[in-house]
């Protein structure tokens, strides 16, 4: 009797690639197409106009704040919550005894709804909310801001509250990683007499370095993508000044530019593809076994 | 357990949470549509003579607007008894009735009937290409005011009423009366009025600029008034790219007051976190005495506590100024590609007869617009109103009207104002630009 080696066919991909194909590829193809358009709510002919919507991008004041407050949104929160995440894993990874219940604490942000999170954080952050009542109790009076209305650091805030919410997430994935790497090594560190700084640096950074990746590779797609916390907290003001690419796609629909507004989304994907693809292959190269 | 397994299991373990995060996403941007399509009628029950040739028209209509005289449940069957014609509802939800109408007439899906503003159905939904002109209408002829139903000197929709909302200084009555203040006549009176009413312990103004369109009251009014005494035929020539709205001096005073205003402290202090929602409970408990507002938040008012007395001025930008009139809204519009144009158009028939027209200006106490439709007793605000304003032609439509663009631009440059990123120049210079870009990009000669 003869027993075929491959347990599936590949044929079995059809249906999945089918759904795919219509549900994504097709879509993203007519986008970029509609991209180099003149495509309007009000146009009976879309018209070909080559890359006078892209020229647009980089000629319009708000929609260069926009890229700009999308780039420090998105290194503040992949800085911000790979390395909180990483401090809370290793911390949470020690024998406490209220470990699971912190784990859990530090985790559930990440589950509520971005909508809840505005809700609780926009009173707080209020001129005269907790936070600055906070510094003024302890004597920091000076600390005091217009968190969500001073239009030069209201983006830092939203990048604040988003490490708030998914350092959790984060952590998560770090402490998978962590759990992996065996004991044996650290016992042969310490016997050798490496010190636990020497042996984060030696054994924990570099048997971690697959979560890093996945980590780093969720925050900065997930940064350049923001949309939900800005629109929910802010709306993109006050002004303009808190605008991201996300928000700005929306006003560009809302103002009838569908035309641009598609392009706005190609330009976004293909940032997102020329800054992760080389990342991701940078960083698993750097990758060892064990 | 080998680690060649373990780094597998990690992976995979990765890879699953990635995709419930994508999940989640693709969860949340579908949401939305999913209910956009859901339609809120209630089955399609027989009831009643049915004669075998039951038609069923569809009427989409904002969720926001469900307590719209024209859906009444008892209209609704009065007239699928006299007809055998059912009206069913599609519910759209409020923030995306724009977007999901837009997409509906785009792909020829369209419902028979729409309730949407006429005002904004020319900017956001190409008023000339979708929809039916209605001239030639039987009830046309006896309306009282066309121009409420009217563009392009087409009649293109259908109201019972010609009670436009009306736009100016909400104000508490028995603060007023408590204080001994007068209505203020012009811009140094009221500024006295502030400095008064401050000094009894009461915030004088309620700016709620978290909703940006909050700071358009002010200005749209003071403009449209300026232009109309001043310059009749302004926002012709903006719209036409021979005028600027920089050009005009006195529209960046009508910005600098608004702003002073903030600036001596008669506001509430947070006013760029403070929204729109929160101005009833304001006014219920007393804390402020005035608001640039619609006359909407009135009803609002009386409906929660008909103890609190509140009245409108008109924005005191100029000596003895006009009081804003916001363009009606509301109206039902019939699209050109209807596949029941013809019942369509008996339900307006239907909704313009004495009878109906007469029960629903009754319920909604509104001023009505068919000749042979008695305008019942109106509440105490609206009669001042009507008396101080409309019957000595003291009103004027504010710049929305005019307005075939866009505004929500506007809107953030005005927020900006109160932001510190602009001075009222800067703001006029600013729209302009996206002034004149969104007219480009919409067609319109001269740009």
């Amino acid at each position: 009797m003869k027993i075929s080696k491959k347990l599936y066919s590949y044929y079995l991909i059809w249906p999945a690639l089918l759904i795919y194909s219509i549900f994504f590829v097709l879509p993203a193809l007519a986008g970029l197409y509609y991209s180099f358009t003149d495509w309007r709510l009000d146009r009976e002919a879309i018209k070909f106009i080559g890359w006078d919507n892209f020229e647009r991008i980089f000629t319009d004041r708000t929609l260069l704040l926009a890229i700009k407050n999308t780039a420090i949104f998105a290194v503040v929160t992949v800085i911000g919550k790979n390395l909180l995440g990483i401090a809370l894993a290793v911390g949470l990874n020690m024998r406490l005894k209220t470990r699971n219940l912190l784990r859990a604490i530090f985790y559930s942000p990440s589950i509520l709804s971005v909508l809840v999170i505005s809700i609780v954080f926009t009173p707080m952050l209020r001129s005269d909310g907790t936070i600055n009542r906070i510094f003024e109790a302890v004597g920091l009076p000076s600390l005091s801001q217009a968190w969500l209305t001073n239009p030069a650091i209201v983006i830092w805030t939203v990048a604040f509250v988003s490490i708030w919410q998914h350092t959790g997430f984060q952590m998560a994935i770090y402490l998978a990683g962590l759990q992996s790497i065996s004991k044996e090594y650290y016992e042969a560190a310490t016997i050798d007499g490496a010190g636990s700084w020497r042996s984060f640096r030696s054994i924990t950074i570099p048997l971690l370095l697959p979560a890093i990746n996945i980590n780093l590779m969720l925050t900065l797609i997930g940064g350049l993508k923001v949309f939900s916390e800005v629109f929910v907290l802010t709306g993109g003001g006050p002004g303009n000044a808190s605008q991201v690419v996300g928000t700005i796609i929306l006003r560009s629909f809302g103002e009838g530019s569908w035309g641009l507004g598609t392009a706005v989304n190609t330009l976004l994907f293909a940032a997102v593809t020329i800054i992760a693809i080389p990342l991701l292959i940078f960083m698993r190269r750097k990758e060892v076994s064990e | 357990m080998n680690g060649k397994m373990k780094k597998i299991a990690t992976g995979v373990l990765a890879g699953v949470m990635t995709l419930t995060l994508a999940a989640c996403g693709n969860g949340n941007s579908g949401s939305g549509n999913a209910s956009a399509t859901d339609s809120g009628g209630n089955g399609n029950s027989g009831s009643g003579g049915s004669s075998g040739k039951k038609v069923t028209i569809e009427l989409a209509i904002s969720k926001s607007s469900q307590d719209s005289a024209f859906v009444a449940q008892d209209v609704l069957d009065e007239f699928e008894q006299k007809t055998n014609i059912k009206v069913n509802l599609q519910l759209l939800p409020a923030e995306q009735t724009a977007t999901v109408l837009q997409t509906k007439l785009a792909v020829d899906e369209v419902p028979d009937l729409i309730q949407y503003n006429l005002a904004s159905a020319t900017t956001d939904l190409n008023l000339e290409r979708n929809f039916e002109i209605l001239d030639n209408e039987p009830w046309v002829s006896r309306l009282l005011n066309k121009d409420v139903l009217s563009a392009y000197d087409h009649v293109y929709s259908f109201h019972y009423s010609q009670d436009t909302g009306m736009q100016g200084v909400v104000y508490n009555k028995d603060i007023f009366k408590d204080l001994g203040l007068e209505i203020p006549k012009n811009y140094e009176e009221f500024l006295a009025v502030c400095e008064k009413i401050k000094a009894s312990g009461i915030t004088p103004v309620f700016m709620p600029f978290k909703d940006n369109w909050a700071a358009n009251i002010w200005p749209a009014a003071a403009f449209a008034d300026w232009a109309a005494k001043n310059e009749p035929s302004l926002f012709e020539d903006i719209n036409a790219g021979r005028k600027k709205w920089s050009d005009v001096p006195e529209f960046a005073t009508f910005l600098e007051q608004q702003y002073e205003v903030y600036k001596k402290g008669y506001t509430n202090t947070d006013i760029l976190s403070d929204s729109y929602d929160m101005a009833v409970g304001k006014f219920l408990n007393k804390e402020t005495a005035m608001m640039f507002m619609g006359d909407w938040l009135i009803v609002n008012v009386a409906e929660k506590d008909p103890n609190v007395h509140l009245g409108l001025f008109a924005i005191p930008s100029s000596e003895d100024a006009n009081l804003g009139a916001s363009p009606l809204g509301g109206q039902l519009f019939i699209p050109k590609k209807a596949k029941h144009m013809a019942e369509a158009k008996q339900f307006l028939e239907f909704l313009a007869t004495k009878e109906v027209a007469q029960k629903m200006v009754d319920s909604q106490g509104s001023v009505s617009n068919f000749s042979d439709v008695t305008t019942p007793k109106l509440p105490e605000y609206k009669q001042e109103i009507v008396d101080q304003y409309i019957t000595p032609k003291k009103t004027t439509l504010t710049t929305d009207a005019y307005m075939i663009v866009d505004r929500s631009e506007l809107y953030r440059l005005l927020q900006d104002e109160f932001a510190g990123g602009l001075d009222a120049a800067g703001v006029l210079k600013a729209w302009d630009e996206k002034f004149s870009q969104l007219m480009k990009d919409k067609g319109v000669e001269g740009f």
